[in-house]
């Protein structure tokens, strides 16, 4: 089942007086269960192109379609109703919420949905089993390492059984062992969920992980590549 | 979402640490200032009532037409006899001028003749009753002390008489009152009202009646009545300038907060821009993030009517028991004002203090939040927005 579908996508970003086209005329399509990258240089577009897929931005020309929905028609509501539900991120600097615990930033999203407290609660000590952090639901997000962050980051995006996971090189503060390690997790729930996995990365150990591999340069895909057979999902 | 905005913003603010708690400081003393000092004013004001009423105002006064109590002159023609059935609730009272040489200096005074067995105002005159001297007299203890008499001191006056020949005897002080009510005292002689008519020659004279509380007015010629809420309105009007006048001080205290909080929201929607987006990559939409980030200002003040009430409570409580002392030089206003003054705190003080700090609060956080509804996400979370 095609879960992302990228036609034509265009953006530009004003600078100075005129514009800048980090994405040109971009073309791709994602499946369900797909676990792919894209790599590149830096400035080639692939934060730019995640931002589009993720309704955190919109194209300037072409269209972009998420999990159904035409991200270039999304009101605020509407995009935010598609994050909350079908789209989780990750970061490169995790982006965990400081003041509140392990569980509380696993929780977020749940509360957002206003799920009953017994199914958040389930739900968030599932999540953080799946990325082997369940005795850790009450420490402090300024108590735990960057591999734990990583993880805590990636139980807060699946807790919501989303359709489509985008990772914004995730393994750029990590190292090389909590890289591994991460990657594996995501691998595994990528197998067992059906979720579908976007990554943008430098990181040839995070390359390996990956099924498919896009090359952009320049804001244009130069190189689209299947890794291994996976076909047969599609 | 209000409970959830309530929730994360409560854990937010609380999270936050120092610079909560400072806000929330700086806030409460506010708070309480606010309510100590109009506690304050309200209290006296109700002592002022209260003892304005019990040594000079009874249950209203009706005036000979040709007085004037701001013109000292019109005391000379302003009075007269008083017909009507009504006079058995009335209490009248002469005033005339006269000169009082106490050790060799002279001092204008103000002649005040009242009945001796009156029971509506709260000036001592029973004494009168229990005295063989000559000429009898009360003063208050401004006059006493601003004279140097005391009791039983013999003192020379000099008054006129309806034809205005001059007259001269000593009067004898057998009383020095304690009193709140600086226009009972200063400057004033109280005698018995029978020997002023005497001394003056206009027997059955009065310059002003005091009335008694089952007086009902109808209208009389010559005369004119001032209810309570006309007397006192003068006195409110005092004590309302003065409130407007200690204001500045809180209104400045609460700006000072106010300041505080908004500093500390610009510099959140700056230094949070990551979490901003992050909230909004959770699926927050921007309104909810601007609504969380306003609750969390408001909240500030939330907490500090918290803090405030846990060390406010007991603090207001025990200086309306105790009273505070105020200064001697207080005396000089002109207004009454007692030794102590007993703050009361009214509901509507207290919520409208309440409401004013909320409300204040919620619009100094919610313009900086305002800011975040522009934000694009993206940049948000590159955290690149100047
Ligand atoms: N808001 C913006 N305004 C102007 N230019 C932008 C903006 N966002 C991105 N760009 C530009 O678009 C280009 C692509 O940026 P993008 O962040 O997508 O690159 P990237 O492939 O993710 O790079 P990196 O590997 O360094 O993360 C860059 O040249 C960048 O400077
Ligand atoms: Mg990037």
């Amino acid at each position: 089942m095609k879960i992302i579908s990228v036609e034509n996508v265009v953006k530009c970003f004003p600078v100075g007086d005129g514009k800048f086209t980090a994405l040109d005329h971009i073309s791709l399509d994602f499946f369900t269960g797909e676990f792919a990258g894209l790599v590149g240089p830096s400035g080639s577009g692939k934060t730019t192109l995640l931002n589009i897929i993720g309704s955190l931005d919109k194209p300037s020309k072409g269209k972009a379609q998420v999990a159904g929905k035409d991200i270039e028609a999304l009101t605020h509501k509407q995009a935010a109703q598609l994050r909350n539900h079908s789209i989780g991120f990750i970061f490169q600097v995790f982006n965990l919420l400081p003041v509140y615990t392990v569980f509380e930033n696993v929780e977020f999203a749940l509360l957002l949905q206003k799920k009953p407290w017994h199914e958040r609660k389930k739900a968030v000590m599932d999540a953080l089993e799946w990325v082997g952090l369940e005795n850790m639901a009450d420490k402090k997000i300024s108590k735990l390492s960057g591999g734990e962050s990583q993880r805590v980051a990636i139980a807060r995006a699946m807790v919501k059984r989303p359709r489509i996971m985008l990772a914004d090189e995730p393994s750029a503060n990590l190292d090389a062992k909590n890289t591994h390690s991460i990657m594996e997790t995501m691998k595994t729930l990528n197998q067992e969920f059906k979720t579908t996995f976007l990554f943008s990365t430098h990181d040839e150990k995070v390359m390996q992980y990956l099924d498919r591999i896009i090359h952009l340069e320049d804001g244009k895909v130069v190189k689209d590549e299947i890794i291994t057979s996976r076909k047969e999902d599609f | 979402m209000p409970v959830l905005a309530i929730k994360l913003a409560y854990r937010n603010l609380v999270g936050a640490g120092l610079r909560t708690w400072l806000n929330v400081s700086v806030l409460s003393f506010a708070f309480v200032v606010i309510i100590f000092h109009n506690g304050l004013i309200d209290g006296w004001n109700q002592q002022a009532r209260r003892d304005t009423i019990a040594w000079e105002y009874g249950f209203g006064h009706l005036l000979n037409k040709a007085y004037d109590p701001y013109d000292p002159f019109s005391l000379q023609d302003g009075h007269g006899i008083l017909q009507t059935k009504m006079r058995q609730r009335l209490i009248p009272v002469l005033i005339q001028q006269g000169t009082l040489y106490p050790g060799g200096r002279m001092v204008p005074v103000l002649l005040k003749g009242i009945e001796t067995d009156q029971e509506i105002l709260k000036l001592p005159t029973k004494l009168f009753l229990k005295t063989d001297a000559d000429i009898p007299a009360l003063i208050g203890k401004r006059m006493a002390r601003a004279l140097k008499l005391k009791k039983g001191d013999r003192v020379l006056l000099r008054w006129r008489d309806k034809n205005a020949t001059f007259d001269a005897a000593n009067i004898t002080i057998i009383g020095i009152f304690n009193n709140n009510v600086p226009t009972v005292d200063n400057g004033q002689i109280w005698i018995p009202i029978e020997k002023l008519w005497e001394m003056t020659g206009l027997s059955g004279h009065a310059t002003l009646f005091i009335a008694t509380n089952d007086y009902v007015h109808v209208p009389i010629p010559g005369w004119h009545f001032k209810d309570h809420d006309t007397l006192l309105a003068v006195l409110d009007n005092m004590i309302a300038m003065k409130k407007v006048g200690g204001s500045i001080i809180y209104f400045l205290l609460l700006a000072l907060a106010l300041l505080a909080i908004f500093d500390t929201q610009v510099l959140s929607v700056f230094r949070r821009q990551r979490e901003i987006g992050t909230y909004i990559a959770l699926g927050m939409t921007r309104l909810q993030v601007v609504a969380l980030f306003s609750m969390e200002g408001a909240m500030n003040s939330l907490l500090a009517t918290l803090v405030g009430s846990l060390y406010g409570i007991p603090l207001l409580f025990y200086f309306a028991k105790i009273g505070i002392g105020m200064p001697a030089t207080a005396d000089d206003m002109g207004i009454s004002i007692a030794e102590r003054i007993f703050p009361v705190y009214g509901a509507g003080l207290i919520l409208g203090t309440i409401a004013l700090v909320v409300i204040s609060a919620t619009i100094v956080s919610f313009l900086p939040a305002k800011k975040i509804a522009k934000m694009d996400p993206a940049d948000a979370l590159k955290g690149k927005i100047q």
